[in-house]
């Protein structure tokens, strides 16, 4: 309860003069990355209470259920699950190679981890395709609207993380050590860690059958 | 890897700037910014007041401006709401007095990403140049009001649906990334970036108001940037998120199902809090000013602090009280007018702690702190009525009348704005070296604080008496006695008296950047550290080679035995000049 202690003290009393700085260790960058994932968390969540909402309704068809609905097979999902997740393990093989010593692996795992990233796009994208083919396009149903809602937005989010991944290659080709790009290249694994877990939400949210959903909308009262 | 504080840190001046663009412009310096951001609000802003004026004119003397029609009216309404509460004083009070008081007041030479910073304000200066071209596209800028309620704001027939609220919404979206840029820095910064013995508790309370400003936020834009992103492909893709079954203009549309209800949801969840990002850093600012011109510390310093912090948590549970007009669950509406009386409890603490501020206080009637004492008049006057609107049965009959115009101009409007003056006028030695005319302040003062009261005080009366708000005009309505018509006159007027004043204020500012003599380093001999750096107006990097160390809270006012009657927060008990020496400090309780 440290906090609780310094929001407690009398600073009007004589206190010990010049007291060291009592700041948190986490480095700037990451502290600022947690606060930024706080806020898409929150971005995100509101998104899906109003989903929740919506899903409530008369003309709400949910993407999976019955034998026809295109999500009731997810199989195409997770085969991009899957890529997203080696994503990440490359991003945390890069990390850790850094921390051995081993700046050319850490280099080829970062690669990875791009090119990786970059193919989980490509895939979402197959994704939507395959939708668009069945005809379940943006506007026909609130369903197809939040679900390319939820997976495009989630893709700007990845191509955010790439365009820090991309700065990251440009420091170190300009002749930055690998030492000072360090927290970037741990910041872009946490951050690619967390699209990963958020992936994995909306993908059981967004393929449940209407009675998952009536359940989830009963036990928040919404129902 | 060993951890070092990054007060520790050496002075690596590696954004010196060595041209007049990389000085003034491209610049990186947090104080660079914070002017660039205050001039680009105070300019909106002086839009926004303009547009109040054209609006007022058509309310007391109708049909007297032939272009005003009630297409342009609502237009005026919505453009003059958006912009004062998002683009002026959220802008003002975070971009402006946060970038220039944080790394100051904390003892740091800028931002702990300085880059970020400088991309924060350019994000916000083309949200600002969006919102401003919807006056020139075909249709004009939006007049959904600044609630921008679907789906009458997307539909054919609402002025500015199209391109006018195309641009809001576009504008609304950067507007939030600039602030995420902004707001992630002054967080970041608070909370590692201190010097030396400057622990949480002996922050100013500006400093305060500003970091739990910013965590509202950054956490309520985001229900904003939601809404508009939904409402935008409502809007253009014929997705129906919001959007029922509707008719328009004769011919079904293609929207099914959608609910308008969310949106209002949404939009209030960010709607509420934002009241309160504008009220907390006023809250702060107002407090330092206070305590240094009645030269008493602050009283109830840890209330204060904890009292922003509870009201931050607060707001963010009250936002339905702005829907009782839209149907609720009973037991819903008595939860939100509950939550929201409970608001009044650490509102009222802090308003308490500033009259026992006062109390007994050496009190210096400076500029500074008659807007700061005008602030409090208005701030419990807006606060009062909020008690009556919190109530949904109170609420039902007044939610559509002057009466609401009259409480959130009072509560969020004028107040924040007199401690914007406040502190505009307490803070400008510290920012131009200059000290803005007394003669000239005091009379902006008295005409601002009367004319604001003739403005807002009948308000209540005519909202009460059935006067409806977003009106155009109103016509020949019968219950309406001829008083009314006479106050909208007199309102008129004082706007226009109101807004001439605000002229003084400019003239003032120009003027003495221009002849105004070189203030002295501290003129009103206050204890942050602000006023303490080696240069006034600090140079760039702040403190020189060395930085500051804090011994003591921001708040050592007429100390007993001390000499002077302000002890700065960077000297020890021995480098203070006593008449009687307190005992030796040995104990800490």
């Amino acid at each position: 309860m440290r906090w609780l202690d310094s929001i407690t003290v009398k600073p009007w009393l004589p206190q010990p003069a010049g007291m060291a700085v009592e700041t948190h260790h986490t480095p700037v960058p990451i502290l600022a990355l947690r606060v930024l994932m706080g806020i898409i968390t929150v971005f995100f969540l509101l998104i899906m209470v109003t989903f929740i909402v919506r899903s409530q309704f008369d003309d709400f068809r949910a993407l999976a259920g019955e034998p026809w609905q295109p999500f009731t097979d997810t199989g195409r999902l997770w085969i991009n699950t899957f890529v997203l997740l080696l994503a990440s393990i490359g991003m945390e093989v890069a990390v850790r190679q850094w921390q051995n010593g081993q700046t050319r692996l850490m280099l080829l795992m970062l690669s990875a981890g791009a090119f990786l990233a970059i193919s989980f796009l490509v895939l979402q994208v197959a994704v939507w395709r395959y939708l668009l083919s069945l005809g379940y396009g943006l506007s026909e149903n609130p369903a197809n609207s939040y679900f390319y809602l939820f997976t495009g937005l989630h893709a700007i989010h990845l191509l955010g993380g790439l365009v820090a991944l991309v700065r990251v290659f440009f420091r170190l080709y300009r002749g930055v050590s690998a030492e000072r790009v360090f927290l970037a290249v741990k910041g872009c694994a946490i951050y690619w860690h967390y699209l990963f877990i958020l992936w994995l939400v909306l993908f059981f949210f967004l393929t449940r059958t209407p009675e998952t959903y009536a359940f989830i909308a009963a036990v928040c009262g919404l129902g | 890897m060993t951890h070092i504080a990054l007060a520790d840190e050496d002075f690596k001046d590696d954004h010196h700037p060595k041209t007049f663009y990389g000085k003034y412009v491209w610049s990186l310096d947090h104080k660079v910014i914070a002017v660039q951001y205050s001039c680009t609000a105070l300019f909106v802003g002086l839009v926004a007041l303009v547009l109040s004026v054209l609006m007022r004119l058509q309310l007391g003397f109708p049909d007297t401006l032939g272009f005003l029609s009630p297409g342009v009216y609502l237009q005026y309404v919505t453009m003059h709401g958006m912009i004062m509460v998002v683009y002026l004083l959220t802008a003002l009070l975070l971009g402006g007095f946060g970038n220039y008081m944080i790394p100051l007041m904390l003892g740091t030479r800028d931002m702990v990403f300085p880059t970020l910073n400088m991309l924060s304000f350019w994000f916000y200066l083309v949200s600002v140049i969006v919102l401003l071209a919807s006056f020139f596209v075909p249709g004009g800028p939006t007049g959904a009001g600044w609630t921008i309620y679907p789906p009458q704001a997307i539909l054919e027939g609402t002025p500015g649906a199209g391109w006018g609220i195309y641009l809001m919404l576009i504008s609304l979206g950067i507007f939030i990334i600039a602030f995420t840029m902004g707001g992630l820095n002054y967080i970041t910064t608070i909370l590692q970036a201190r010097t030396h013995g400057m622990t949480l508790m002996r922050m100013p309370l500006t400093i305060w108001g500003i970091f739990i400003a910013t965590i509202l936020g950054l956490f309520a834009f985001p229900a904003l940037l939601v809404s508009a992103i939904m409402m935008m492909l409502d809007a253009t893709l014929g997705t129906s998120f919001f959007m029922p079954a509707i008719m328009s203009l004769g011919e079904p549309m293609d929207h099914e199902g959608g609910s308008p209800l969310l949106f209002q949801h949404l939009f209030w969840f960010f709607g509420h809090p934002e009241v309160y990002i504008v009220a907390l850093p006023a809250f702060g600012m107002v407090s330092d000013v206070l305590s240094i011109h009645a030269r008493k510390n602050i009283f109830g310093y840890r209330m204060m602090v904890w009292a922003i912090v509870i009201i931050g948590g607060l707001s963010f549970i009250v936002w339905a009280h702005h829907m009782y007009v839209s149907g609720m669950n009973p037991y819903f509406g008595f939860f939100f007018a509950t939550s929201t009386l409970i608001i009044a409890v650490p509102t009222a603490i802090k308003v308490y702690n500033w009259v026992l501020t006062l109390w007994r206080g050496n009190i210096q009637l400076t500029v500074p702190m008659l807007f700061a004492i005008g602030f409090i008049f208005t701030f419990t006057h807006g606060g009062m009525s909020g008690l009556f609107l919190g109530n949904v049965i109170v609420d039902l009959p007044l939610s559509d009348t002057f009466f609401v115009v009259a409480h959130f101009h009072m509560v969020m409007g004028v107040s924040p704005i007199l401690v914007l003056y406040a502190s505009i006028y307490h803070w400008f030695p510290l920012i131009s070296g200059k000290q803005l005319h007394t003669g000239m302040g005091k009379l902006h003062f008295w005409v601002t604080f009367i004319g604001a009261y003739s403005i807002f005080l009948p308000m209540h009366y005519i909202g009460i008496m059935g006067v409806p708000r977003r009106y155009y005009a109103l016509g020949d309505a019968s219950y309406l006695p001829q008083s009314v018509h006479t106050l909208n006159e007199n309102i008129t007027i004082a706007v226009i008296i109101v807004a001439l004043a605000q002229l003084i204020f400019l003239f003032n500012v120009f003027w003495t950047l221009r002849y105004g003599p070189k203030s002295e380093r501290n003129p009103w001999k206050a204890t942050s550290l602000e006023w303490h750096t080696p240069n006034v107006p600090p140079g760039h990097g702040n403190w020189g080679d060395k930085l500051p160390v804090v011994h003591r809270w921001a708040y050592d006012y007429s100390v007993p035995g001390a000499k002077e009657d302000y002890i700065p927060q960077h000297l020890t008990d021995d480098e203070v000049e006593w008449d009687q020496r307190p005992e030796k400090r040995e104990d800490s309780e």
